[in-house]
């Protein structure tokens, strides 16, 4: 009897699998495990984390793993997935001409145009002409409020600008409702004496008339060249609870337009676009363009620096010259990103045009014959490096009940999404495709202005709810959860994300139906155009109708909601697709491992 | 040094005596201080789906008109007052007569709240957001060390209560902590809560607490 392991270093992941062959060469699964790949996919420092996954599967069966006959390694495609972001709009305002904000609580409802009059100048103040009071915080809202209803007969005040968080609060105290907008922290910079608009929405509403050129146009009186001009405030303020606007040089706000560049594309023929013609674009030239050899960018600019970062960092990794590196495949996807408006007053941020970008790199073959070396030397066992990647999954994920040849393959992993077709001679086409997992995370991290990486993975992983009460929370889809044991008082009146074990809080403030919405459009963006592509590619005649099986394997493919998404989509090309389950219990996972086991086995035999 | 009972009994003595040159609180002669409530009208259970209600300690304004580190009470319930209103939601304020623990002060002000959610409230300054279901010494927020507290923290506790009651997502107010306000502080807040302590009368309901 002897006992056979396989493992698969994943870009995130190492698989390891162990079966036993009897001396008739029948074969057993016993054990498996998963654990985090230690350092880049197909360097030394992976070993640590195969001596570890190796550990935790033999000790399953109360086994050591000095009892092993021999170690099977996969031949890794010599390909690494990376991410980067850039963002190609942004928006400048050289002087202080608008400020847009979510206080969360300002008062009063509508919109006023006035003259802005400080509170401690009111005495100045002039019959006829309507104002609009700023007032900083040494002033309390007591104060505020018994002053502004002694002027209230003697000046028209239509709104006020406050610095402290207190708009309702003064509200409440005066005769005569007007809108407030509170939290403005550089209340000292709006200059007096000049015309300004602010507008409060109405309750579960955002801004209209602030948010729309044509409303500011009114209500500020602008020509159209003026009106032209304001066009970047009125963007930039869409989706606010409350907002000003100043009529103060115009000219100084624009909306700037980085030189975004061109991205080359160097194959069977050589073409090349510009970034600011958006994701849809950049792939179409991508697939026109045919193979790839290397895809680089207009030197100076941002995707020209963004892709040379990507060769520099792999280069580094790998310790291969920068100029060796090829990136042979790219995703982009169009993207909004939270930047802080240059020059604001309250600390107002917009959300820039971005497109962020997968880059699959090819480098030398990766040495795994190393990594095989290594462990032997550790471990004294004998390792193999045996099969290709994408045979192997492939063959890993026929153990799936269920799966006949000719079937297709969607590897879902962290950096790639790799495609394979095993027909029933045997014979296996497969391609890799950049971007999947990691390139998610990115874009919610981005899209969603969280703080680290790490809570934008756990919001891809889990699904989300929101705690109403010690006993109760709704969950994403609506329907109501309660508790048998009423909660820990910390969850309450939170947002957090159902981990099987416990509930994560999420600490950045965000609603639960935005967190959902940008979490699904992400991961359709990604993984359902990626899945079409590779599949194309692979796809006899290169035609989608021409397959009948995929099967979804991969880290990925555990992903609660994805193979879903994938499902509907494949429906229409009457492609029967779903989860793989290897060995019919393994889920997705392990097929590489499995395949690997497999194939050796199968090997001796013939 | 040797610890005992006179030791103690003479450092109280001399804290006493400072404290009421210094902050004008009478240590001696309580008893005669206590006041009878029965013309107050007791407080019931709100129905206001807004209301925060905040419950204040026996010596509240009474006995006592500063914390331990000198923030008139006034100033204050009026801070906290305000927290909730600019989040929308509407302050009341009890006098709880039966306990002098800022866990049960809180939790039957959370229990007569419209809302459910209450705020405790002792003399020397000591804070907790209750909620009407939670055990007594659980809470959704305390603020034990009442020496390191500000008039800002103050408001920020009554918005804090407010966003709970609107389900808001909440961010706990940021805490600070001395490990020396212990050792500088312990017997004024123990003299402080004696006082407190001693007012209390068990058989009597809590009222409407209007003098703010």
């Amino acid at each position: 009897m002897k006992l056979i392991a396989g493992v698969d270093i994943g870009n995130s992941t190492t698989e390891v699998c162990i079966a036993q062959m009897d001396s008739e060469g029948r074969m057993r699964f016993l054990s498996s495990s998963s654990r985090a790949t230690t350092g880049t996919k197909g360097t030394i420092a992976n070993t640590a984390g195969i001596i570890n996954g190796l550990e935790v599967a033999m000790e399953r069966i109360g086994k050591n793993v000095k009892e092993l006959s021999l170690i099977c390694i996969n031949e890794a495609a010599p390909v690494i997935g990376d991410t980067a972001m850039e963002t190609i709009t942004e928006t400048i305002i050289t002087e202080s001409s608008m400020i847009g904000h979510n206080p969360s609580t300002p008062a009063g409802a509508g919109q006023a145009t006035g003259t802005i009059l400080y509170m401690q100048h009111l005495e100045d103040g002039k019959t006829g002409i309507p104002y609009i009071v700023v007032a900083s915080s040494k002033y309390s809202y007591e104060s505020i409020a018994e002053t502004i209803n002694s002027y209230a007969k003697k000046l028209s005040i239509v709104g006020m600008i406050l610095q402290a968080d207190e708009a309702v609060l003064v509200e409440n105290r005066l005769e005569q409702k007007i809108p407030i907008v509170d939290e403005v922290k550089y209340v000292e910079k709006i200059p007096e004496g000049i015309q300004a608009a602010i507008e409060v929405a109405l309750v579960g509403q955002s801004i209209r008339m602030l948010s729309n050129p044509y409303g500011i146009a009114t209500l500020l009186k602008l020509d159209a060249n003026e009106t032209k001009k304001v066009t970047p405030i009125a963007k930039s303020l869409i989706g606010k609870q409350s907002a000003v606007v100043i009529k103060t040089p115009f000219e100084h706000v624009k909306e700037n337009k980085l030189p975004a560049g061109e991205i080359y594309f160097l194959g069977d023929s050589k073409t090349s676009v510009n970034v600011d013609a958006g994701a849809d674009k950049i792939m179409e030239v991508l697939s026109q363009t045919g193979k790839i050899n290397d895809i680089s960018g207009q030197s100076g600019t941002n995707v020209g620096n963004m892709l040379r970062n990507i060769k520099k960092g792999m280069g580094e990794l790998t310790k291969e010259e920068a100029s060796e590196i090829k990136i042979t495949d790219i995703l982009a996807v169009d993207t909004l990103a939270p930047v802080q408006i240059f020059g604001a007053l309250a600390g107002e941020t917009c959300m820039e045009k971005a497109v962020g970008v997968a880059a699959m790199v090819k480098t030398k073959q990766l040495p795994m014959e190393k990594i095989a070396e290594e462990l032997k030397k550790r471990l004294h066992i004998y390792v193999k490096v045996a099969g290709v990647e994408a045979v192997m999954a492939s063959l890993g994920a026929l153990t799936t009940p269920g799966t006949k040849l000719p079937l297709a393959i969607l590897d879902l992993g962290g950096g790639s999404t790799d495609a394979a077709i095993i027909n029933e001679n045997g014979s296996v086409v497969t391609t890799h495709k950049a971007g999947a997992g990691e390139l998610v995370s990115m874009l919610i991290q981005t899209e969603l202005s969280l703080s680290t990486r790490h809570i934008a993975e756990e919001i891809k992983k889990y699904p989300l709810a929101k705690v109403e009460s010690l006993y109760h929370m709704r969950l994403e889809n609506g329907a109501i959860h309660f508790f048998e044991e009423p909660i820990e008082p910390k969850y309450f009146g939170n947002v957090v994300l159902l981990h099987p074990d416990k509930m994560i809080i999420l600490e950045d403030d965000i609603p639960m139906e935005k967190i959902v919405a940008v979490r699904r459009e992400v991961k359709k963006k990604v993984f359902v155009r990626n899945a079409m592509r590779a599949l194309i590619e692979v796809a006899p005649e290169h035609n989608l109708r021409n397959i009948e099986n995929v099967v979804l394997v991969g880290g990925s493919a555990q992903d609660f909601e994805v193979p879903e998404m994938l499902m509907e989509e494949f429906a229409n090309y009457k492609i029967v697709c779903g989860r793989g389950n290897i060995r019919a219990i393994e889920g997705p996972r392990n097929a590489v491992a499995t395949g690997l086991v497999m194939s050796y086995i199968g090997e001796r035999h013939d | 040094m040797q610890i005992n009972e006179e030791l103690v009994e003479q450092i109280v003595r001399v804290v006493s005596e400072q404290l009421n040159k210094k902050q004008g609180i009478t240590m001696t002669d309580h008893e005669s201080k206590k006041i009878n409530y029965d013309k107050y009208p007791i407080a019931n259970k709100g129905t206001n789906p807004k209301e925060v209600v905040i419950g204040v300690g026996p010596a509240f304004q009474t006995q006592i008109n500063k914390t331990i580190n000198g923030l008139e009470l006034n100033e204050v319930i009026k801070t906290i007052k305000a927290g909730i209103e600019e989040e929308g939601m509407v302050p009341r304020v009890i006098k709880v007569l039966k306990t002098s623990d800022v866990g049960f002060i809180g939790l039957e002000a959370a229990k007569l709240s419209g809302s459910g959610i209450g705020i405790g409230l002792q003399s020397k300054g000591t804070a907790v957001i209750h909620q009407k279901d939670l055990y007594p010494l659980s809470n959704l927020e305390l603020f034990p060390q009442a020496p390191l507290m500000t008039l800002d923290k103050y408001r920020a506790i009554g918005k804090n209560a407010a966003k709970y009651v609107k389900g808001d997502k909440v961010s706990p107010i940021e805490g600070e902590n001395d490990p020396m306000v212990r050792a500088k502080y312990q017997v004024v807040a123990a003299l402080m809560h004696i006082k407190e302590t001693e007012l209390v009368d068990t058989k009597h309901s809590s009222i409407e607490w209007m003098e703010v």
